[in-house]
């Protein structure tokens, strides 16, 4: 396992770091506030080339493997702090244009991809319900078949970029007597009739990110926008969450290589008791254990992506990454605020911030007790 | 034969009526270099201009007055530059930095085939060779350099040189036949922004008060910058951020890519002090800085720095000027 | 048309003591990607035909040389050169270019921001005999694109004037904002050619006439004085640096 970069890839993560340092940056403080989306800052991501990295050359991609990916999203994430724009980028990537490109039919690639890749098309994911949400499989949604369509009923909730989306992947039940069985993927065009965006949701952190709760009633989707086989939904969600949880946190790695910086700097400038603080134990001993954080977490996100890429299985990295990955940014944010102090309290140096960020991937692509059980249950017990 | 020997001609960038005074440090310049130096004038109807640099020790003073050159375009001013230093014999062509002479000097250059170093700031003559400093790395750091060649062209940042002292003696003249068929004709002049101002000349003022990013319009500049300015009998100036933006126009912009300064007393506001910025006020006397955020730059290397909000400070301190028995002059 | 954006490669953190001798990480000088940015915007309006970047430098410039490609232009090349050079040298080695490609227009940076000097647009100009146009903020060839029309930004404010092509012309701060090179354009220009010219194949002796004897941070301010309101300003002002 040689992780060392090559010319091109550093040449690639060059650029994208320059490019987020003077683009992305700006006003993020007011936006989060206001929980405002950049639509422009989502327009130039994907101008750039950041949301198709992954995909084909024949479709508008960059062709990147996983690792490469990895690196660039973990670029991305120590350049650019708005953690919101990067996780809307991330939803978009890993749970609709990702599983387009893997289960779609060339005809669904040559119709959605290359606008999912350029990013000039906005997609969301519809998997969670009120009702439903680690036990996603339990779904209320149903796709009834009537001749060429589906019509879709239910309502999904936590949709990531759902209030500003173009396409939508939605997980439905199309036989429900088979139960888990019977769950179909579809492409959802945005806006079709039917379906209502019924209110934009508020969240803890990720605020310049869009969440929506979504109402489909009697919701017309072309037999042509079914992902996959029927009954498929299951083996598309599996194979979806194996990209999901293990890249999603690329750019939190990113992130804790900033916030380690960050107070790196500060503990060596700020002066108490006439002395900087960095000498103080209590705030190097926070300063060594973010590092460990940083270097076992970006460590376990290549290893995860190098066995992706070398077409291996790589399920319980996927999981352990999501987990371990999670919580050592919780950890970090928390880590950066202490060491900052009251400044780290305060929204204008942006830290506080970050932990409310970081709070939430606790919760997405599965929540880490969910990450533990499917842990728990590969090793056997 | 030294460097020294030879004559130096020193272009005089004037605006049809009278010589731009920071073009005149290039004189001080000539003086430092060498023994004879002349001056040339180029222009339409540039009578006032010669008579204002007649007393300034010059060897001679070429004028060259004709009706195509009534505005300073590259390829006619450089045919008459090298016109004129052949005939002068003068190996060495010389002019304070600035706009005009950045466009017009590094043709000459290439005309006579010669280096040339621009924004020289300082010159150390020796028998055996001349040295020279100047800024590099937007103001950062100094290079020491040597030329190897027996022509040179220099420009030399204004403000590292004092205005020449005048003389008792009168320049002889010298008319320069400049001859419409013999020009290239490759570029006309269309149109210049005229502005008045009652306010002295950026370059040359003595107080200058500058205003960055906070100040979003004109109005407010004027109201803050401009009226700050006034009171102390200054120049305004402003970030290239402000001129990016369209608050004030590109001849106001401070720094390495716009108007290098030394004034008396420079006052910051609402500048953080970008190294571009720094740049064009390093040779500044006093700096003072007005900012919110006292980690800014510029804080740490103004003589004065003064933490607070412009939008109140400034005010205060037109009000405390204005109050005070010391008018500003 | 064909335009040619010759271009220097400068440390990207400028400005700061000793970046230009450290081996930190390069970049086009900016205000040559605003000229390739201007040629990009020409081509795409359909004045422009081909544009040529061209460098002088080492192999380690060809990491620029890609990000001109991944800019968009159509060729680049590269002048094999490890010497440390001047603006006398290097107008004459664009000058051999210049002759070898004809192109109808020389678009630059008016300055590269690692040394200042600002010289070699003009110089080279002045070679060809060429019209030029400096400091441009402005750029509108004619209809029948055997001239132009530049605004300048000068000393004195706006100036505008006409040129003949083909001519030489540097670019200033407000021209345009170049566009960022994007991922898979710098994918793409990984497999161009650059074109490698020897200065043998040039028939150049350009030899450069500037010595540099050293670099050195220049002496230190003192500053960082604080002062707690206006009227301790004014009373320094008047009482202590005697400046008003």
């Amino acid at each position: 396992m040689d992780f060392t970069w090559s010319d091109e890839q550093r040449e690639l993560f060059t650029a994208i770091e320059r490019f987020a340092a003077a683009e992305l940056n700006e006003g993020i403080i007011e936006r989060d506030e206001h929980g405002e989306f950049s639509r422009d800052g989502w327009y130039k991501c994907g101008e750039f080339g950041i949301h198709g990295l992954p995909v084909e050359e024949q479709y508008g991609g960059s062709d990147l493997d996983a690792l490469a990916t990895v690196g660039a999203l973990e670029r991305l994430g120590y350049a650019c702090k708005d953690n919101g724009l990067i996780f809307s980028i991330n939803a978009h990537m890993w749970t609709v244009m990702m599983p387009v490109a893997a289960f779609g039919s060339e005809d669904q690639k040559q119709r959605y991809l290359p606008g999912l890749a350029s990013g000039k098309l906005i997609g969301g994911n519809g998997t969670s319900e009120p009702d439903t949400g680690s036990d996603a499989y339990n779904m209320r949604t149903t796709a009834e078949k009537k001749g060429d369509r589906y019509l879709l009923n239910g309502s999904k909730i936590f949709v990531t970029n759902g209030p500003v989306a173009d396409v939508l992947v939605v997980y439905a039940n199309s036989d429900p007597a088979k139960g888990p069985h019977g769950i179909s993927g579809f492409i959802v065009d945005a806006p079709t009739p039917g379906m209502t965006v019924t209110r934009k949701i508020d969240k803890m952190g990720v605020r310049t990110s869009p969440m929506a709760e979504i109402y489909f009633d009697n919701c017309e989707v072309p037999e042509t926008n079914r992902l996959g086989k029927e009954g498929a939904g299951q083996a598309l969600f599996t194979h979806s969450m194996v990209w999901e949880r293990g890249c999603i946190l690329a750019s939190a790695v990113g992130s804790m290589q900033r916030l380690l910086e960050t107070c790196v700097r500060y503990a060596k400038q700020r002066k108490a008791f006439g002395q900087p603080i960095g000498k103080f134990q209590q705030v190097a001993t926070k300063l060594v254990d973010m590092k460990l954080r940083v270097e076992t977490a970006r460590r376990m996100l290549y290893y995860h992506a190098w066995l992706i890429a070398q077409g291996r299985s790589a399920v319980m990295e996927a999981a352990m990454n999501k987990l371990y990955i999670s919580e050592s940014w919780v950890r970090c944010c928390e880590d950066a605020i202490q060491i900052h102090g009251g400044y780290g309290y305060m929204t204008e140096y942006e830290i506080e911030r970050e932990l409310r960020d970081a709070i939430g991937s606790r919760l997405y692509s599965g929540t880490n007790e969910i990450q533990r059980n499917l842990i728990a249950a590969m090793l056997g017990v | 034969m030294s460097d020294a020997e030879f004559p130096i001609l020193v272009v005089i960038e004037n605006d049809q009526q009278h010589a731009k005074p920071a073009s005149l440090r290039a004189i001080s310049a000539a003086r430092q270099l060498g023994d004879s130096y002349s001056l040339l004038c180029l222009g339409r109807g540039i009578e006032t201009v010669v008579a204002g640099v007649s007393d300034l020790g010059a060897a001679r003073i070429y004028v060259a007055d004709h009706e195509a050159l009534a505005d300073p375009l590259a390829d006619r001013y450089a045919k008459v530059v090298v016109d004129v230093a052949a005939q002068d014999g003068s190996r060495t062509i010389l002019a304070a930095g600035s706009t005009f002479s950045r466009d017009l000097l590094p043709r000459v250059a290439a005309l006579i085939d010669a280096p040339m170093l621009s924004d020289v700031t300082h010159i150390e003559s020796t028998p055996d060779q001349t040295i020279y400093q100047r800024p590099v790395n937007a103001g950062s750091e100094v290079a020491t350099v040597t030329l190897e060649s027996p022509r040179r062209v220099l420009t030399i940042r204004a403000g590292a040189f004092e205005l020449p002292q005048r003389t008792d003696e009168r320049s002889p003249r010298q008319s320069v036949a400049v001859s419409r068929d013999a020009l290239p004709n490759g570029m006309q002049f269309v149109s210049r922004e005229q502005r008045q101002s009652q306010r002295p000349e950026l370059s040359e003022a003595r107080v200058v008060v500058a205003g960055g990013r906070p100040i979003k319009d004109r109005e407010a500049f004027e109201q803050l910058v401009g009226r700050l300015a006034d009171t102390l009998g200054g120049a305004v100036g402003a970030t290239r951020a402000l001129v990016d933006a369209g608050v004030v126009p590109n001849d106001w912009q401070i720094g390495q890519t716009g108007k290098v300064l030394s004034p008396e007393l420079y006052i910051g506001i609402g500048i953080s002090g970008a190294v571009q910025h720094l740049a064009g006020i390093m040779d500044a006397r006093v700096i003072v800085a007005i900012n919110k955020d006292p980690t800014a730059p510029i804080m740490k290397m103004a003589s004065y720095a003064l933490t607070g909000d412009l939008f109140e400070l400034v005010p205060q301190l037109i009000q405390a000027l204005q109050r005070g028995d010391e008018p500003g002059r | 048309m064909k335009i040619l954006t010759p271009f220097k490669s400068v440390p990207e953190n400028y400005g700061q003591p000793g970046a230009t001798s450290s081996g930190g990480r390069r970049v086009i000088n900016p205000f040559d990607q605003i000229a390739i940015e201007e040629a990009l915007r020409l081509r795409e309006r359909g004045v422009a035909s081909e544009i040529v970047a061209v460098t002088v430098g080492p192999d380690s410039a060809d990491e620029e040389i890609r990000a001109a490609y991944a800019m968009g232009c159509d060729r680049a090349i590269r002048i094999d050169d490890e010497r440390s050079l001047d603006p006398h040298a290097v107008a004459r080695l664009l000058l051999a270019v210049v002759r070898a490609e004809a192109p109808e227009l020389v678009l630059m940076g008016k300055q590269a921001v690692d040394d200042d000097a600002s010289q070699v647009g003009p110089m080279l100009a002045g070679l060809l005999g060429w019209p030029q146009a400096t400091f441009v903020s402005r750029l509108e060839p004619a209809d029948d694109r055997r001239s132009a029309t530049c605004t300048r930004e000068t000393d004195g404010g706006l100036e505008v004037i006409t040129v003949q092509l083909p001519a030489v012309v540097t670019t200033d701060l407000r021209l345009n904002e170049p566009r960022y090179v994007s991922l898979p354009g710098l994918i793409k220009a990984r497999r161009k050619p650059i074109e490698l010219k020897t200065l043998a194949e040039l028939a150049s002796n350009a030899q450069p006439l500037t010595a540099i004897l050293r670099v050195a941070a220049p002496p230190k301010r003192s500053g960082g004085v604080s002062v707690e309101s206006v009227a301790e300003l004014v009373h320094k002002l008047k009482h202590e640096a005697k400046v008003i």
